[in-house]
């Protein structure tokens, strides 16, 4: 059974779609690369399916839970992290990590908290407020808020951005664990190859509009012209930028 | 580099309105410009002018504007001014900053920036004033007000780079403060002084009448001493309360040349401020270099003080926003100050009030009873943490499995407590200060039930004035400054006082239905049951205002809910 379902889904900011007809499906161990050039739609779509914007038409089913009826409950299955972490300025790291588990109702968040910190690296800084963090240590403490309440649906706006070298490492480690476990992933990412490496399928937006869905090996095959040229030159060549490409 | 500057803060001033303006597409907007210009219209412009025979006598409004201008210093100074009017934006650090720009250049811009919402704000209060028939011309009003605000508003920046300077460079600041610092210590004991020996002018029953009251304040302040530390704050009061052109003329001078003082002062500070900040730099590198190798560089890190209230993982899970709000709290410095000078003021106050002269604890009450009332008003403009800190986290509120309703009552919630808390302490200190006074009326008994009734009613107001200034974030976040600060200082006035009446009216209004059914019952029931009906009235009345806060609530909740953070601007 699907964790991720997508129907028909718009969002119209007046005359303009930023997202049109947009439909698909993630289940449990997926991970869906969302790409496109900016202003594709893709964090319109992330956020839509975070329940952040309402969506102008079309349904969203978070494990069985459709969003717009059963919100509350659609909610407390999915994680959702921004490419920018939003923190509250007065609370450490792990009351950051303790707010969350209230939230989510999650029981033993004492015993869950330490191995996270140690698995994201943050073990010194549990006693730190975000002030004294790095950008790369905020963008960690964001995940492993999102991470606490073990979530069936996982959706991440950018995950790498401010990561060094080491952290993006971890970071791909934990995105595929947590596939590896049963949720579903869902990230948005305009780093092809982070995408090629971890994302079991791929969905390619254009203003909007999907240009193409499936595996690497599926949408390059569809395009036996390029023969075996790279994601990034499918890619360029789907949004029609490959002239410039060429350059 | 000036039209540099001006470019910049006219083209952010003009492209910040146009965006704002933009929103009048949706009604929601259009409704709330048309009855605020409705209500200015009612409060401000529909006014006759007062007559002739109720004009303040000047030399009055002059001494009370002098004191009042003198105590908001004084406040600034003891108890400090934040440290925002320092504060540029983060484009400003990354493009002026790393720029050609000198530093008394950015100073520069930081006052020609400061200019727009003075003038603002001076045209407000040009408003607010025009049915006082005191001044000369609403245009030569509107230049007095200026002057003054600009003048006020140097003296904060100067005021804020001085207590700067102290924090930061501590006995390297001192030396390079000591003219500043030699004035302000003079200014202080003076002032003490001054209050010292006005105080037996106040002692006497005659003083207890506000004519008397005035009478007193005004032989207190024509004392030679008194009148000296008062003249800076008359020279800037008096261009507004001159009667003719030419009175206005000879007072502007001086005032102009306060105003001049003041630029050259917060200027000069500025090089001296950064003239110290290079030292300090200096000093620590030698302290650096001379260190033993190998041995680890300590820095002092910010201590954090553990939450007061334990988090359970279980329970109402919005639990968690009223909790991170109370949490944010505890670890601000301003109210953590708030909280120790209300503790040690109770104590203080309670020990003078069994003395045979209680006087000084009699003030002490009174001020904090006004106060206590003052807040019910003004408070909720101060507490802020609530949705209009953490709206601009719109994205990641929306993303948590809680109901709109939930989370705005969490958000409320908090701030209400807060700020019932602040009245409750203050009005306690004030049944404290008169615990030793047996002749005083209302007798203790009905200071006693007083006081009961605070408890009882005061949460309930507070958290609907929350919901009211939490729904105008929520319907019109383009409009309402959201973050943890809000317009402060003198340049903000106009408009903090314009958005208060229009607090205090929506406030009276929902207020009136269950003061109205309360006192009726109350009313009928008294000739029946005498004292007693207070027990269903009271009653009544809370069951009225939490029927009102849910329905409020409830509504803000869908609001929330339905609040698109990219078309509202904060996403």
């Amino acid at each position: 059974m699907p964790v991720i379902e997508v129907e028909g889904l718009q969002k119209l900011y007046g005359d303009f779609p930023a997202v049109q007809g947009l439909s698909f499906q993630v289940g449990p161990g997926e991970v869906l690369g969302l790409v496109g050039p900016n202003g594709a739609g893709k964090t319109t779509t992330i956020r839509s399916i975070a329940g952040i914007i309402i969506p102008s038409a079309g349904t969203i089913r978070i494990a069985g839970h459709d969003l717009a009826r059963d919100p509350v409950r659609a909610k407390a299955a999915l994680a959702f992290i921004p490419d920018e972490p939003h923190l509250f300025e007065y609370l450490t790291v792990e009351e950051h990590l303790r707010f969350v588990g209230r939230l989510y109702g999650v029981a033993d968040v004492r015993q869950r908290i330490p191995g996270l910190l140690e698995e994201l690296d943050l073990t010194e800084k549990r006693a730190s407020l975000p002030g004294e963090l790095s950008r790369g240590m905020k963008q960690k403490l964001a995940i492993a808020c999102g991470l606490l309440h073990e979530p069936q649906a996982l959706l991440l706006d950018e995950p790498l951005t401010g990561l060094d070298p080491v952290g993006i490492r971890r970071m791909k480690a934990t995105i595929m664990r947590r596939a590896a476990a049963g949720a579903a992933v869902m990230l948005s990412s305009h780093l092809l190859h982070l995408v090629e490496e971890i994302c079991t399928r791929l969905l390619v937006l254009q203003r909007g509009r999907v240009v193409a869905f499936g595996t690497t090996a599926e949408i390059i095959a569809r395009r036996p012209d390029l023969g075996s040229r790279s994601l990034e030159d499918v890619f360029l060549d789907l949004i029609g930028q490959d002239e410039g490409a060429e350059l | 580099m000036i039209r540099m500057f001006g470019y910049l803060a006219w083209r952010s001033a003009y492209n910040r309105t146009a965006r704002q303006a933009r929103h009048l597409r949706s009604p929601r907007y259009v409704a709330a410009l048309l009855l605020g210009l409705a209500y200015l219209w009612f409060v401000v412009l529909a006014q006759r002018p007062a007559p002739a025979a109720d004009l303040a006598d000047p030399r009055w409004l002059e001494l009370v504007g002098a004191l009042a201008l003198l105590g908001a210093v004084a406040w600034g100074w003891i108890f400090g001014v934040e440290r925002r009017v320092l504060a540029f934006s983060p484009a400003e650090v990354t493009f002026l900053f790393s720029g050609p720009v000198s530093r008394r250049g950015l100073i520069q811009f930081k006052l020609l920036r400061t200019q727009l919402l003075i003038l603002f704000n001076a045209l407000l209060w040009t408003l607010i004033l025009s049915r006082e028939r005191f001044g000369v011309s609403p245009w030569l009003r509107v230049i007095s007000i200026w002057m003054l605000l600009t003048t006020l508003s140097f003296h904060r920046l100067g005021a804020s780079f001085v207590r700067t300077s102290l924090a930061e460079h501590g006995r390297l600041g001192v030396r390079h403060r000591v003219v500043s610092l030699v004035v302000l210590g003079v200014v202080l004991v003076a002032l003490t002084w001054s209050i010292g020996e006005a105080l037996p002018r106040f002692a006497g029953a005659d003083a207890r009448t506000p004519i008397g009251f005035l009478s007193a304040l005004g032989e207190a302040a024509a004392q030679p001493l008194p009148t000296a530390l008062t003249y800076p704050f008359r020279v800037m009061i008096r261009p507004l309360t001159a009667h003719s052109v030419s009175d206005w003329l000879q007072a502007l001078w001086p005032a102009l040349i306060l105003l001049v003082l003041h630029y050259i002062w917060v200027v000069r500070s500025d090089t001296a401020f950064e003239e110290a900040a290079a030292a300090l730099s200096l000093q620590r590198a030698q302290a650096l270099s001379e260190r033993p190798a190998g041995r680890q560089v300590r820095w002092a890190g910010r201590r954090v003080s553990a939450p007061l209230i334990r988090l359970a993982p279980e329970g109402w899970p919005a639990g968690a926003i009223l909790w991170k709000n109370l949490v944010a709290v505890t670890r601000t410095q301003r109210l953590r100050n708030v909280g120790l000078a209300l503790a040690v003021g109770g104590v203080v106050v309670t020990a003078l009030s069994f003395e045979p002269e209680g006087t000084l604890a009699e003030i002490a009450g009174w001020f904090a009873v006004t106060w206590a009332g003052a807040m019910t008003v003004i408070g909720p403009q101060w507490v802020r943490n609530d949705l209009r800190g953490d709206l601009l986290k719109l994205d990641m509120l929306r993303s948590y499995p809680l109901r709109g309703g939930s989370v705005v009552i969490a958000e409320v919630g908090a701030s209400a407590l807060v700020l019932t808390a602040i009245q409750l302490s203050l009005l306690v200190i004030g049944y404290l200060a008169f615990l030793g006074n047996q002749s005083m009326e209302p007798s203790l008994q009905d200071r006693t039930l007083l006081l009961v009734a605070a408890f009882a009613f005061l949460p309930g107001i507070n958290l609907l004035g929350m919901i009211i200034q939490n729904g105008a974030a929520l319907l019109y976040p383009a409009w309402v400054r959201l973050g943890s600060g809000r317009p402060a200082g003198v340049e903000a006035l106009g408009q903090n006082m314009l958005m208060m009446l229009v607090f205090v009216a929506l406030l009276g209004v929902t207020l009136l239905p269950p003061v109205a059914i309360g006192g009726g019952v109350f009313l009928l029931l008294h000739g029946i049951v005498s004292r007693w009906a207070a027990i269903p009235a009271t009653t009544l009345v809370l069951g009225i205002m939490a029927f009102e806060a849910a329905l409020l609530v409830n509504w803000l909740g869908g609001v929330f809910e339905r609040t698109d953070p990219a078309a509202a601007g904060i996403g």
